[in-house]
């Protein structure tokens, strides 16, 4: 590519970038619509023909959607934390990432709250939760902060739509982008304090069920264990997630993006936040077996029944918790990208099976002597529903790439 | 002030802001959404109901209907809830001799029944091949004028004997029609559905001379033997006898009622026992002899009424000296506990103590009856087990058995038969009922077919069916299909498209039982005389006319002594006259019982030749049925044997009956198909019971499809695991298998009927087969 | 909360009249026959379909459960036991376990019945009421409910049809207390009689296994049933607090209910299969 043959947009990118050929990008688009409109499709039945087309039944109410719903909004926590650490803690180096960490959040809340307007089948009266709120109910409370936190997000994102090279040549958007720039440590300490919240109902989601002793933990005043484990397994692989995002986009961008050093920090801190949460969800898992065996549910009976043996709880905390946390604790590991990758993808893939056992095996586990285990497997318009949020975010990263400043340090790392 | 662009386009969108914040935070436009929402939700129901098309059920006052329920022989009064005039809750009458409030899940589910798609409309004629379920609306008046002129034919041709009915009872008004309408028209094929009553009362008959079958006083007993029969699922009348059993498990424990269940399979009756004893299947009568045994050898009969009012218990003489053995020397001879032990595989010393337990109870009674009771089964059998309520002396007493006894009501006058009519009804009956061979038996419901099969094709030339299904109930389908095939008229009165209508040439729907008159006589195994009224709770929601009405019309077309044998008007005009000063009560109160009512002393209780409860049938050689040794005139076991080749067919299928699924004349509706256990039906495959030892021998687990063969047919079946069937039992649900009705029920499963043949017995000539030889495959 | 809200309903008690309904259900009674889920479904317009047999998506509102003690034949017992909704109330910190989830306030507790409703044109279909319950009683609709033609003549007028999408269970006949509670109104009564109110499936059990009452009425037969030595509670231990008791005599089927976790009560004989 040279600059004679610069892509018919190119007078919307970014100063001083490459991006590829038009068409290049219109042919990339399209592949991800492919899986998308499976997505759409899959979507529109649920709607139209009622949930029975999915694997659901009333043992599993919660399936993979809300496991997704959970693992992904864990995943997002990587947008308000840096934000957090950035505007707040004044880690300055992490101005370099906040914006792609923000595009990531965006994505995230849209997909969660996409995920549950499916999951619901009745998303004409999803506003009820607003409407007839009950201010007892986590998910009440999840439902708010995460409606509340996807708007600062929004807000949040202005900014960097605005700052679009022709758009910021309105002096109405440089300004108001400007403003906004300004008031982002409000903001983002706004977004942290409803993320907080919303992070820990969500993990209040299964820990107040008190008639399922695999998902219920007692707790401080009205929040189980699991707030506290939620918010902090959240923050502790959000900035893996965030390291991920941006790993898969220099691939597909063929060039660095962001300094190393930066990338570093998250990881360091990523890593040190893992441990604690290791300990304290160890804590927790040993606390859990007692109060369990209280009311009659000794710890074998959790993992009597395959696929939900004890392997699910040693691949979470041992090979997807355990391992990671290792890995990101060593500066040396940290340095080689391949193995930072990997235990990034661990600590993502651990916070996703949490979500899952939180969610999906907390279901599955039997709780009158006489029921029976039932064993569930989601079906492709469950998966493809899920799946058409995570292509709609790649649509939305690669036009935000192509046409937002949103690696400061792009055009220093690729000089022309 | 300047206004330039900049501020004219903030204040543009300052104002746009600020006008859709301000509404958005009024109440009003949340209160719209809400109130559409809801709206949405009332309207998409009423869509799905097409309420939008008028299907919209009527709202209106809120009354109550008395009324019986006929859809098994339990009889029960049933509370019927409407609004306006629609029908909207079958509930128990409250203080109904039979049920008092009780109802059973078909009972309940009786309104799926009469606004069910599986109504027929209007008459019907069938058009196209028989059993292609095709047929054409026709008016009542050709309806009719095709039965008078096929029938007028047949009596004009001399072939009146060759018509037959087919119905589910012999007792009340309009099954006494169908038979007067035989007799006037000159045909002795009247013929009733198989059940445990055609064994129970021939049994009655020779023991103790008397007639009808048998009623049992079930709540005051205290201690229940039953063998085989399901107490708890649809034995007898099925609400009366779990109202009994309830009774049994009142008060303190020590209090309490013990309730013995021998059966080869744990069924609900067996589970709630106090004890089970699952013995090999068809032993039941050595068992009922063992224990007799014992009881003999111990002396713990009632030696007071075997003295005075039993005969052959001892050995006797006749009056040229030729000495006959009695019932205590077969017993005690063949009889052992060990002997018995070695036939049922119930260990002797369990067999001594049920004996003890048995002899010693207060009120102890043996109940006999496989099942639901829809099964004829073997009169030794039946006269083994009532031998011990002899010995116990258990007969006409409280907690004991005795006749079932009938409100009396007005007699028809007698009909007066032309020539034809008279030879006609005197010709041999299809089914060899009341022949040389048969000389007892009245009905013999599980033979008609296998003669015309045998050789007889043209035996039956029209045949009319009422409130029965024979082309589904009746042992061996394949056989039953093949001789309907034979019959070149076969008329149906039934009220939905059961499989009999389905396979006739012409249906003449009567009034659904929610919307008729009907008396309904003592239901099945009461001890008291009871009379119910069926009473239209609502109007007739389709075209269709009282049977009794329909045959009436037919007969009076036919004109001459068969029109005259029917001088009355209309059937309701028939139901009050016979009623005759009952009626004002019927009417009103719906039901008349007799709850003082005592049976005979034993002094006057047997009508046998010997005036006494007979151990030694006396009454076989005045009917000249042919015994061929001694033992035959005492009840002894005699092994019926299951068909099919050992060697082929390696193990028994029994079939087994559930309380929710209807397995006679009435499909099961939707609401009691669906409260079927996922071990008994998954999509339309049936599950059958296997022992998990069973299973392992053939290579089957849980959920396996397999093939399901005996003599009679084969099919694919789900295997279930099942701990409470014997080794080397299958067992088989009944009720499922239908072609005809509709969706909701047909193609379901199988016919247990399909695997299952006749196995004759040899004295009754009834099917005494209690299972079948099978063999399990896995597919 | 819960023990301010009882004093307040002892405190009012002479202006407004308050209950906690409830059952005691005789397992050695129940013979398993299915009329009470049959009255039930017909009685609250409970749909159905033409394949019915997952019971993991079957409607019922009441489900007659077949439990075993697991031995090899022939030592294999089988006992049933109708599950209805347990109308929780909670214990100590906890509220009735559905209630305090249900975002929408679509299910909640009536400190006048202590009847856990369900108002189906507020729920949203999230479903984590059903997560919530460990008794199973909650059905979610997936399926729009229809009626063949004609059948909609049956349906009951006091009890709305639930369309697809909404969260269903067990209300104790709510409406059939509402027309109890008109009537002795119009009588000018305060007070229910203990029969005027009784739900579809105590009506219909044949066997009469089923008792319905106010539990804090000593007057009622619940009250004197709920105390017998043989009576427990399914997962007590959880503290859901349920309003539905039972009564078995057979030791394994306590245990199955979880009343007592191994510990049995002193004095007991048991009932077994010899």
């Amino acid at each position: 590519m040279n600059s004679a043959s610069a892509p018919f947009d190119s007078a919307l990118f970014p100063e001083g970038v490459k991006r590829c050929k038009f068409k290049w990008f219109l042919f990339w688009v399209a592949v991800v619509h492919g899986p998308l409109m499976v997505g759409v499709i899959a979507m529109l039945m649920c709607w139209g023909l009622a949930l029975n087309v999915t694997y659901l039944n009333n043992n599993y109410p919660f399936g993979l959607w809300i496991a997704a719903d959970l693992g992904i909004i864990a995943l997002g926590a990587g947008a308000f934390f840096t934000g957090f650490l950035r505007y707040i803690v004044n880690i300055d180096e992490l101005k370099n990432i906040v914006n792609y960490a923000v595009v990531i959040g965006v994505v995230c809340y849209a997909a969660a709250q996409g995920i549950l307007g499916v999951d619901i089948g009745q998303p004409l009266r999803g506003w009820f939760i607003f409407w007839h709120a009950n201010v007892h109910s986590m998910l009440t409370e999840v439902a708010f902060c995460i409606t509340c936190y996807f708007s600062v997000l929004c807000i949040e994102y202005l900014p960097l739509i605005l700052e679009n090279r022709q758009l910021n040549k309105l002096g109405f958007f440089h300004g108001m982008a400007h403003h906004l720039h300004g008031a982002m440590p409000t903001i983002a300490a706004v977004g942290v304090f409803l993320s907080f919240f919303h992070q820990g109902s969500l993990g209040g989601v299964p820990g107040v069920l008190y008639g399922r002793p695999f998902a219920y933990r007692e707790g401080f005043l009205v929040w189980p264990w699991t707030f506290f484990l939620f918010i902090l397994s959240a923050i502790a692989c959000g900035p893996c997630f965030t390291i991920l995002c941006t790993w898969i986009t220099e691939k597909c961008a063929g060039k660095r993006l962001v300094k190393r050093n930066v990338i570093d920090i998250l990881a360091k801190i990523s890593g040190r936040l893992l441990v604690l949460y290791l300990v304290l969800k160890t804590l927790d898992t040993v606390y859990w077996v007692v109060i369990a065996e209280k009311v009659g549910a000794p710890l074998s009976s959790f993992y009597a029944n395959q696929p939900f043996g004890y392997w699910v709880l040693i691949t979470e905390l041992g090979i997807l918790g355990v391992i990671p946390a290792i890995i990101l604790l060593n500066a040396k590991a940290r340095q080689n990208e391949n193995i930072l990758i990997i235990a990034c993808i661990l600590n993502c893939s651990g916070i996703f099976m949490n979500r899952w056992i939180m969610t999906v095996q907390a279901l599955a586990v039997p709780v009158m002597s006489f029921d029976k285990f039932i064993s569930y497997r989601p079906n492709w318009i469950e998966y493809a529903s899920t799946l058409m949020f995570v292509w709609l975010g790649v649509v939305v990263i690669m036009l935000s790439y192509r046409y937002l400043p949103i690696f400061p340090q792009e055009k220093e790392l690729n000089p022309s | 002030m300047k206004l330039d662009r900049r501020t004219f386009i903030e204040i543009i969108v300052g104002l746009s802001a600020g006008a859709g914040g301000g509404l958005m935070a009024t109440p009003v436009n949340w209160k719209l959404m809400d109130d559409m929402t809801i709206w949405s939700q009332e309207l998409w129901p009423r869509y799905q109901l097409g309420g939008l098309k008028g299907r919209l059920p009527q709202q209106g006052k809120v009354t109550h209907a008395d009324s019986v329920c006929n859809l098994c022989p339990g009889g029960c009064g049933i509370t019927v809830r409407k609004v306006g005039d629609r029908a909207i809750k079958i509930e128990g009458r409250e203080g109904y001799p039979v049920n008092d409030g009780g109802i059973c899940p078909l009972g309940a589910a009786g309104l799926q029944l009469l606004y069910g798609p599986w109504r027929i409309p209007s008459p019907l004629k069938r058009i196209g091949k028989r059993g292609s379920g095709n047929f054409e609306k026709i008016s009542w008046d050709e309806a009719i004028n095709e039965v008078v002129q096929k029938l007028g034919n047949l009596r004009q041709k001399g072939q009146s004997h060759t018509v037959a009915c087919i119905l589910g009872s012999d007792e009340g008004t309009v099954p006494r029609l169908f038979d007067r309408f035989l007799t006037a028209y000159g045909s002795p094929n009247f013929i009733r559905t198989a059940s445990a009553e055609d064994t129970y009362e021939l049994a009655l008959g020779l023991m103790q001379g008397t007639t009808g079958s048998v009623g049992y006083d079930l709540e005051r007993a205290n201690f229940i033997l039953s063998f085989g029969s399901g107490l708890i699922e649809g034995w007898g009348s099925p609400v009366r006898v779990i109202q009994a059993h309830s009774t049994w498990r009142s008060g303190d424990l020590k209090d309490r009622a013990t309730v013995v269940q021998i059966e080869p399979r744990l069924s609900n009756t067996a589970a709630k026992a106090d004890n089970w004893h699952p013995i090999n299947p068809g032993t039941e009568a050595a068992l009922a002899l063992g224990l007799a045994h014992v009881i003999i050898k111990e002396s713990l009969y009632n030696a007071d009424f075997i003295e005075k009012h039993t005969f052959g218990f001892e050995d006797w003489s006749d009056s040229s000296g030729k000495t006959y053995m009695g019932f205590k020397r077969l017993v005690r001879t063949v009889y052992t506990p060990e002997a018995v032990s070695k036939i049922t595989g119930l260990p002797a010393k369990k067999i001594l103590t049920l004996a003890r337990a048995f002899a010693k109870a207060k009120r102890p009674l043996a109940v006999w009856g496989r099942g639901k009771g829809t099964v004829s089964g073997s009169l030794y059998e039946c006269m083994a087990v009532h031998a011990l309520n002899a010995l116990t002396g258990n007969i006409n007493k409280p907690g004991g058995v005795s006749a079932r006894p009938q409100v009396a009501t007005r007699s028809w006058p007698e009909v007066e038969r032309d020539a034809t009519a008279w030879s006609g009804s005197r010709r041999p009956r299809i089914d060899g009922a009341g022949s040389n061979r048969y000389p007892l038996t009245r009905y013999l419901p599980d033979r008609w077919s296998q003669v015309m099969n045998g050789g007889k094709a043209g035996a039956i030339q029209a045949l009319l069916v009422h409130e029965a299904d024979p082309y589904y109930t009746t042992l061996d389908s394949a056989a039953v299909a093949k001789a309907f095939d034979a019959i070149p008229f076969v008329v149906s009165f039934s009220t939905c498209l059961d499989e009999t209508a389905y396979h006739a040439d012409l249906i003449l729907p009567n009034h659904h039982y929610l919307e008729r008159w009907e008396d309904i006589p003592t239901p099945v195994g009461l001890q008291k005389p009871i009379l119910g009224m069926l009473r239209p709770v609502v109007s007739p929601q389709f075209d269709t006319r009282y049977a009794g009405d329909v045959l009436m019309t037919i007969a009076k077309s036919m004109g001459g002594s068969v029109a005259s044998a029917f001088p009355w008007d209309d059937y309701e005009t028939l139901l009050k006259e016979t009623m005759g000063d009952k009626w004002g009560t019927l009417e009103k109160a719906g039901y008349i019982v007799n709850e003082g009512y005592k049976p005979s002393a034993w002094s006057k209780a047997f009508g046998t030749p010997s005036g006494k409860f007979e151990f030694y049938i006396t009454a076989f050689d005045q009917a000249g049925v042919k015994i061929g040794k001694d033992v035959g005139y005492l009840p002894h076991y005699e092994p019926v044997q299951p068909e099919g080749n050992p060697a082929t067919y390696p193990l028994i299928l029994i079939p087994t009956e559930l309380m929710r699924l209807a397995d006679s004349a009435v499909g099961n509706p939707p609401f009691c198909t669906k409260t079927l256990e996922e071990t008994e039906l998954k999509k339309n495959d049936l599950f059958v019971e296997v022992n998990p030892k069973t299973a392992a021998d053939y290579g089957l687990s849980e959920g396996h499809h397999a093939m399901l063969e005996t003599a009679k047919g084969k099919a694919k079946v789900l295997v279930h695991l099942f701990e409470g069937i014997m080794p080397g039992v299958i067992g088989i649900p009944k009720g499922l298998g239908h072609a005809a009705y509709d969706d909701y029920l047909a193609g379901k499963g199988v016919n247990a009927n399909s695997l299952i043949g006749v196995v004759e017995d040899p004295v009754t000539g009834l099917s005494a087969a209690w299972g079948v030889r099978a063999k399990l495959t896995r597919v | 909360m819960k023990e301010v809200h009882h004093k307040a309903d002892e405190h009012h008690g002479a202006h407004k009249k308050t209950y906690k309904f409830g059952m005691v259900i005789d397992l050695d009674k129940c013979t398993g026959c299915g009329a009470c889920m049959v009255a039930c479904m017909a009685e609250n317009n409970v749909p159905f379909r033409k394949d019915n047999s997952d019971r993991l998506r079957s409607n019922l509102w009441m489900r007659v459960y077949k439990i075993s003690n697991g031995r090899p034949f022939p030592d294999l017992d089988i006992s049933f036991i109708p599950r209805p909704c347990q109308h929780c109330e909670g214990s100590g910190h906890h509220h009735t376990p559905c209630v305090s989830v249900c975002p929408a306030t679509a299910t909640d507790y009536s400190h006048e019945t202590g009847i856990v409703s369900q108002v189906y044109t507020r729920c949203f279909g999230c479903r984590y009421c059903m997560a919530a319950c460990p008794y199973h009683v909650r059905v979610f609709n997936w399926w729009d409910p229809t009626w063949p033609k004609g059948m909609e003549k049956y349906l009951n007028p006091d009890v709305s049809v639930r369309m697809r999408g909404v969260v269903e269970k067990c209300s104790f006949c709510y409406h059939r207390y509402q027309r109890a509670k008109n009537k002795a109104y119009a009588e000018g009564r305060r007070e229910l009689h203990e029969n005027e109110y009784q739900t579809a499936c105590t009506q219909a059990c044949p066997a009469g296994a089923i008792t319905f009452g106010d539990l804090k009425n000593p007057e009622h037969k619940v009250y004197k049933l709920k105390k017998s030595r043989y009576a427990f509670r399914l997962l007590e231990k959880l503290g859901t607090n349920p309003k539905v008791y039972y009564v078995s005599t057979r030791d394994w089927v306590r245990k199955a209910g979880d009343a007592y976790a191994g510990e049995e009560p002193k004095g007991v004989t048991h009932v077994t299969h010899a």
